[in-house]
């Protein structure tokens, strides 16, 4: 019990003391109000930052500081709820993905219905009605749009010229067969998909006319579509067009196999254009190009991709409920929705698609404006949605992986999620 | 003999493939960060390469909050540190060198109340911390960091204390020494090894900790974790370099520590193996 170390106990307390002091030191601001914003970081780093800032002059004349708390979007969405429940908040503003908002929630929420009435945004009905209709829970607006994410048919370019396809698929059936050829010619995987996501068999039955549960809640209203769109993912896995790994694929999975030239499509939102054919990361720059994805050609239903929006809320219990208001109102303006946009954020307006600015920069926005004006949501919200997504694509996997048959996956769907959805 | 060699060997297996097992998320992490971003996750894997640290340079410019929630970490960890070790070893003299009934009832609650997982008196915490207005503070992770670790921390300091002969208080009582002074004079230069294994507990947990900072904190007092997690954006995507870079270098300082540590580790985990 002997020891070299020496723990005096005057360096002990000095120690403990300067620890002490350290942990009271805190942050000051300069400006008299502080507007904090809870988010994701994407929602920050997209109005700019130092002189690119959007919000310079908006913070000059309110003599206000914007503190941003950001986390990734499953805790986002946790802590901006259990803010929102308690008796009183520090933060003014949240940004809510547009499948949470159930009525149970919606609750929590200030209705902007009248904060609009008294001090509207600028063209308001220029933001697309969708989004607005996806915000708006029990007759009340609840959130202002002001980033989508619409999905897309991604295509390594350089993939497909190397067995003699020259253009991208204009049907489903097209790009079965161009995976299939590209799978067969051993040089990569046709298709890359991560299967924890509801988004891309909800995608597949879309393009046969079916859905998984529609804006009515209404379950499988087209069971013969959804079974179409499992038998081609179970025939694609069979074939090796999907990876033999795809029970264990991630999104980030998705990203970096068409980085590296490993597969040849995929299906990720139009803004991951940017990081697909970033020079730094990827052996593909410039040839990860992005389609609106394609429908069957025997259906007669419109292809709807799924868009995923995000808005801005005001909690309740929000303490500054003005100076939050103002700030919604500020980032929806024209301006700002197209310095976003610029920034690499899918824009709530409809009219920044067709900006001059941002077709020369972004060449997809063209295309992602015609398929957001077709594009809904996965799925509409409900209290029990994330168990439903989960029995879901339970079902999906095993149809896919080949151990139950379609038919018998959309019969186990349809018994097991039935009694999850509100009555 | 034959069968000795065999059977060292086959130990050597073993401990090489736990060591591979163990090291190589590390290894494969560190040396990411020193690759061009393409090169990261090729096939197949990269193995020579030339060295770059754009990561780490764009880990600056793009994340300085990474910084001061690494500030933020040490602050917290420090704190933290400081008070289970003061705490538990106060707490351990008092169960080594008194004996009664409720005292040898409550060590059974220290070590029930550590069973209990965090995530249950968490959730419950968040109101009353918001109540109490220290939400956001370096001083509520303190609190909760050693408080969660006294239980664990005072009864590896009960049995370090064990050891430590009751005649050397006896002699330090006969010369007029108080019990606290017995404590700072007697116990605690001889039970030194053992403070530095529940420190070494500590830091290792209070660095690395998630789900209190996440709860707890949002952006005063936001660790290193927070912000390496926030890396892992489900909505922009993953930069792998610069979240490599950003792992690498919160793992630095406490991987130093615990190798610079690792004999008071070692005893703390084997301490009271061989008493009576």
């Amino acid at each position: 019990m002997t020891s070299q170390l020496k723990l005096t106990r005057r360096g002990f307390l000095a120690g403990t003391a300067a620890v002490g002091a350290l942990s009271l030191a805190g942050p000051s601001f300069a400006a008299s109000k502080t507007l904090n914003i809870l988010s994701h970081r994407v929602h920050q780093t997209s109005l700019g930052e130092g002189d690119a800032d959007a919000m310079k002059d908006w913070k000059a004349a309110n003599d206000a500081e914007l503190n941003w708390t950001t986390f990734d979007s499953n805790p986002l969405m946790d802590r901006l709820f259990r803010e929102a429940s308690l008796s009183s908040t520090d933060f003014s503003v949240g940004y809510m993905v547009d499948n949470r908002p159930t009525s149970e929630i919606a609750k929590l929420f200030e209705p902007l219905g009248p904060w609009l009435e008294k001090d509207g945004i600028e063209e308001f009905d220029d933001i697309a009605p969708g989004l607005v209709q996806g915000m708006t829970v029990d007759g009340n607006l609840i959130g202002i749009p002001v980033r989508t994410a619409t999905q897309a048919l991604f295509y390594n370019e350089a993939r497909l010229e190397e067995v003699g396809i020259s253009a991208p698929p204009t049907t489903i059936e097209e790009l079965v067969e161009q995976a299939r050829k590209v799978t067969e010619s051993g040089k990569a995987t046709g298709m890359i998909l991560a299967s924890d996501l509801a988004v891309f068999p909800v995608m597949f039955a879309r393009a046969y006319g079916g859905d998984f549960i529609n804006k009515d809640f209404e379950l499988l209203p087209n069971k013969e579509a959804m079974e179409k769109g499992l038998t081609t993912l179970a025939d694609m896995f069979k074939d090796g067009s999907l990876p033999k790994s795809y029970a264990t694929t991630k999104n980030d999975d998705q990203v970096t196999w068409m980085q590296q030239g490993r597969a040849a499509f995929t299906v990720l939102p139009f803004a991951r254009a940017a990081q697909l054919n970033n020079a730094e990361q990827s052996k593909y720059p410039g040839k990860i190009k992005a389609i609106g994805f394609p429908g069957s050609k025997d259906s007669t239903v419109p292809m709807a991709s799924v868009v995923e929006a995000w808005a801005m809320v005001i909690p309740a219990n929000a303490k500054d409920k003005e100076l939050a208001w103002s700030f919604i109102k500020e980032v929806s303006s024209k301006k700002n929705t197209l310095v976003m946009a610029l920034n690499g954020n899918g824009p709530a307006r409809v009219s920044t698609f067709g900006e001059a600015e941002l077709t020369a920069k972004n060449p997809l926005a063209a295309v992602e404006a015609e398929v957001l004006a077709q594009a809904r949501g996965a799925f509409p919200p409900f209290p029990e949605a994330a168990r439903a997504q989960a029995l879901f694509l339970e079902e999906v996997q095993l149809a896919v992986l080949g151990r139950k048959t379609p038919a018998e996956a959309v019969a186990a769907i349809e018994s097991r999620v039935a009694p999850l959805l509100p009555s | 003999m034959r069968n000795k060699r065999l059977l060292n060997l086959l130990k050597t297996i073993a401990v090489l493939a736990i060591v591979v097992w163990s090291l190589f998320p590390i290894f494969f992490i560190v040396v990411s960060s020193f690759k061009a971003g393409h090169d990261i996750f090729a096939v197949p894997t990269k193995w020579f390469f030339e060295p770059t640290v754009q990561h780490y340079q764009k880990l600056v410019s793009a994340w300085p909050v990474f910084f001061s929630s690494l500030w933020n970490s040490t602050v917290i960890t420090a704190g933290a540190t400081a008070l289970a070790v003061i705490a538990s070893t106060t707490a351990g003299y008092v169960y080594s060198r008194y004996n009664s009934r409720l005292l040898n009832a409550s060590i059974v609650y220290l070590i029930g109340v550590r069973l209990i997982p965090p995530i249950v008196v968490t959730l419950p915490l968040f109101p009353i911390v918001n109540w109490l207005g220290i939400n956001d503070t370096h001083f509520v992770l303190i609190v909760l960091y050693a408080t969660f670790f006294v239980s664990l921390g005072t009864v590896l300091m009960r049995t370090f204390i064990d050891q430590i002969p009751r005649e050397l208080d006896e002699a330090a009582a006969i010369d007029g020494a108080s019990r606290m002074t017995i404590l700072r004079k007697v116990i605690v230069p001889l039970a030194t090894p053992g403070i530095i294994a529940v420190a070494v507990f500590v830091i290792v947990f209070a660095w690395n900790e998630f789900l209190f900072a996440f709860i707890f904190t949002s952006t005063n007092a936001k660790t290193a974790p927070l912000v390496v997690s926030e890396m892992i954006g489900s909505i922009d995507g993953v930069d792998w370099g610069v979240l490599f870079a950003a792992s690498t270098v919160q793992l630095l300082p406490v991987l130093l520590f615990v190798v610079f540590m690792n004999r008071y580790l070692v005893a703390g985990l084997t301490a009271g193996a061989t008493k009576g």
